[in-house]
């Protein structure tokens, strides 16, 4: 295989395919993933999104992007990629198309439609081999409404469904989904998380995704500033403390075979990631729940534990 | 309800409350509009104005409205003050006083503070001008009221959060008591805020603003607004009615600058030209020059201060806007 991957931030593309003035939120960390994306991707993409804090990029008259873009409903946004490819492949086979003009179709969703509402679509898509690429902005709740309780939410974030009160001191009571299991069983030629505070390593997932036909699944934790309750300024660090403290792997499957990208050489404690958020702020005042936090880094341990050190690769 | 003074059902079936109070005629209503951008606090704002007037035995009606936007984007949100039972609902487009929290608002079309204000009312503008300046430059024919309560939220609370400050001052133009505003701050403030060296600093601010402002005659309306016009929409074919952007990349035009509270300004000196700015902008608002130092678009640029944050020589500094 012959690709090129970078080694350090002066090396990614230059190019600026996702244009300043958007409505989102300042500090947004999917924003951020996203413009790397895009970078990654280039202009000759479609993007089909659906329903989220996203679709509020493209609000008429205005649009920050260079693609093309469609707008669907939160259950069908694969259904629509495949609608795009379809069209793509035929007008090829009839020669109305230049092969060279063909373009990559690419769904974008947050955590709500991934892990929720377009579950099913998306799993239909997987099963058929649709060539396609998937990014996942994963907040993990509802930002776009108000940040309530999604599939994507962890244990003990305080969100809008899972308020802290005398039914639950903690918050959220349910584990998050592992959507990256799920899609994995599916066995897609590639499969990846990604964070905001590592471009490199983004690009070249990217890179790597770019060599397989069929779906190219990427999930990223997008640190958010109004449903996080955190200082826009924090994003990036929030989205490296993630990756340092364990509780976001970043890692890749191909054909279904997982390595790590990314393995902290010395893991902080789970705590250093949460006492920064406003969702978590119950965890340590006015008492501090110890067992909860204990729960939290024993289920970050619990994964670590299982990983072998010949599952990594760095990117 | 213990607020109700005297209730007597009239022949229409409202209900009327005998005049106890100083300050509105029978009948009348005062409308409020807030401005802010999400993020400011408007919608805490005008809730703590209604909560102030109930409490004070008005009845009263609050509530926001958000469009398809985010932190930042221009928001609007509206009290209701009546002696009687309010039965207007919807947006208020004729206000008797309009707050507005974030001076760069009366620049946006989209936005357009003052559009439908009534004759001989009330406009305060969140500002460093004086308010002949202030109504100089942006043109408004009203009253105008500033006071620079980013300012007063700076130094007091720490944070450019402006809900129980704006609440304050709109309290005070409306004649509501201090001991009323008091309450609804310590309410208001308790339901969202658990820490109560906050909740007591938000209370202090929100007096600060209210002593800060001269009381001054508002002229109300009738309780009963005109009947507003409905609009007839057409059904059209998709094609017509869908919206379509047959361009690329002009959000640029948007200016998100005016978001800003605080902005990012390099120290060449310092730079080490590392680009961490450069990876870690979520806007991609920074670029590089032609000397190799990052520079920002302050046009866009949220000001979100990741970069201030990131940079590892800090050779960002964070600096005050006082937009011009």
């Amino acid at each position: 295989m012959n690709m090129t991957l970078i080694k350090s931030i002066k090396d990614l593309p230059a190019e600026e395919n996702l244009f300043p003035g958007t409505p989102t939120c300042a500090g947004c960390g999917g924003l951020l993933a996203l413009r790397h994306c895009l970078k990654a991707l280039g202009k000759k993409t479609v993007i089909v999104n659906a329903a989220g804090c996203f679709t509020l990029l493209s609000v008429y008259p205005f649009t920050p992007f260079q693609n093309s873009w469609l707008y669907t409903a939160m259950a069908c946004a694969p259904a629509g990629a495949q609608g795009i490819r379809d069209a793509l492949d035929i007008l090829i086979k009839k020669r109305r198309l230049d092969p060279k003009e063909d373009l990559k179709v690419m769904v974008l969703t947050g955590d709500g439609v991934a892990y929720d509402i377009g579950l099913a679509s998306t799993s239909g898509a997987l099963h058929r081999n649709l060539d396609f690429y998937y990014i996942c902005s994963d907040n993990e709740a509802y930002g776009n409404t108000g940040f309530q309780s999604s599939g994507a939410t962890p244990f003990a974030s305080r969100t809008g469904t899972t308020p802290v009160g005398k039914t639950s001191v903690a918050g959220s009571i349910l584990p998050k989904k592992n959507l990256f299991e799920i899609w994995r069983s599916h066995n897609p030629p590639y499969l990846a998380t990604i964070s905001p505070s590592h471009p490199v390593d983004l690009i070249n997932k990217f890179t790597k995704a770019e060599t397989y036909k069929g779906p190219k699944l990427f999930i990223n934790l997008s640190p958010c500033p109004a449903g996080w309750s955190t200082d826009p300024a924090h994003s990036a660090r929030l989205a490296k403390l993630a990756v340092d403290t364990g509780i976001w792997s970043l890692k890749e499957a191909i054909y279904g075979d997982v390595r790590h990208t990314v393995i902290p050489r010395k893991f902080k404690p789970v705590e250093a990631y949460l006492k920064e958020q406003g969702r978590f702020a119950h965890l340590f005042k006015p008492v501090r729940q110890e067992d909860v936090i204990r729960k939290i880094q024993e289920m970050v341990d619990q994964y670590w534990n299982g990983i072998q050190k010949k599952d990594f690769i760095p990117a | 309800m213990p607020y109700i003074k005297n209730p007597t059902v009239q022949k229409d079936m409202r209900v009327s409350y005998s005049p106890t109070y100083t300050f509105f005629g029978a009948e009348q209503m005062l409308r409020v509009r807030f401005h802010g951008r999400g993020g400011q606090g408007a919608k805490v704002a005008s809730r703590v104005l209604g909560t102030a007037a109930f409490l004070e035995g008005y009845c009263a009606q609050d509530f926001p409205l958000y469009g398809a936007e985010r932190r930042g984007a221009p928001i609007t949100a509206f009290t209701r003050i009546s002696r009687e039972p309010i039965l207007e609902r919807g947006v208020i487009s004729e206000p008797d006083m309009v707050i507005i929290l974030d001076e760069t608002l009366l620049d946006d079309p989209q936005a357009n503070p003052v559009s439908g204000i009534k004759e001989g009312g009330i406009v305060f503008i969140n500002t460093a001008h004086s308010p002949a300046e202030a109504k100089d430059k942006h043109k408004v024919a009203e009253r105008v009221i500033t006071l620079d309560i980013t300012k007063i939220g700076l130094d007091m609370l720490g944070l450019p959060v402006l809900s129980t400050l704006a609440g304050g001052v709109a309290a005070r133009i409306a004649g509501i008591e201090e001991d009323s505003l008091r309450k609804a701050v310590e309410k208001e403030a308790s339901a969202i805020l658990t820490d109560e060296k906050l909740i007591t600093k938000n209370l202090e601010a929100s007096l600060f603003c209210f002593h800060a402002i001269h009381s001054l005659e508002v002229k109300t309306t009738e309780a009963i607004g005109k009947e507003s016009p409905v609009i007839d929409v057409p059904f059209e074919p998709a094609l017509i009615s869908s919206p379509t952007i047959n361009t690329t990349g002009n959000t640029p035009l948007r200016k998100t600058g005016n978001w800003r509270v605080f902005k990012p300004v390099w120290n060449y000196e310092a730079c080490t030209k590392c680009m961490t700015c450069v990876a870690r902008c979520p806007d991609g608002c920074i670029a590089m020059n032609e000397d190799g130092f990052p520079y920002t678009d302050y046009d866009n640029c949220k000001g979100c201060l990741i970069c201030v944050e990131e940079c590892p020589v800090k050779a960002i500094e964070k600096v005050r806007e006082v937009h011009t």
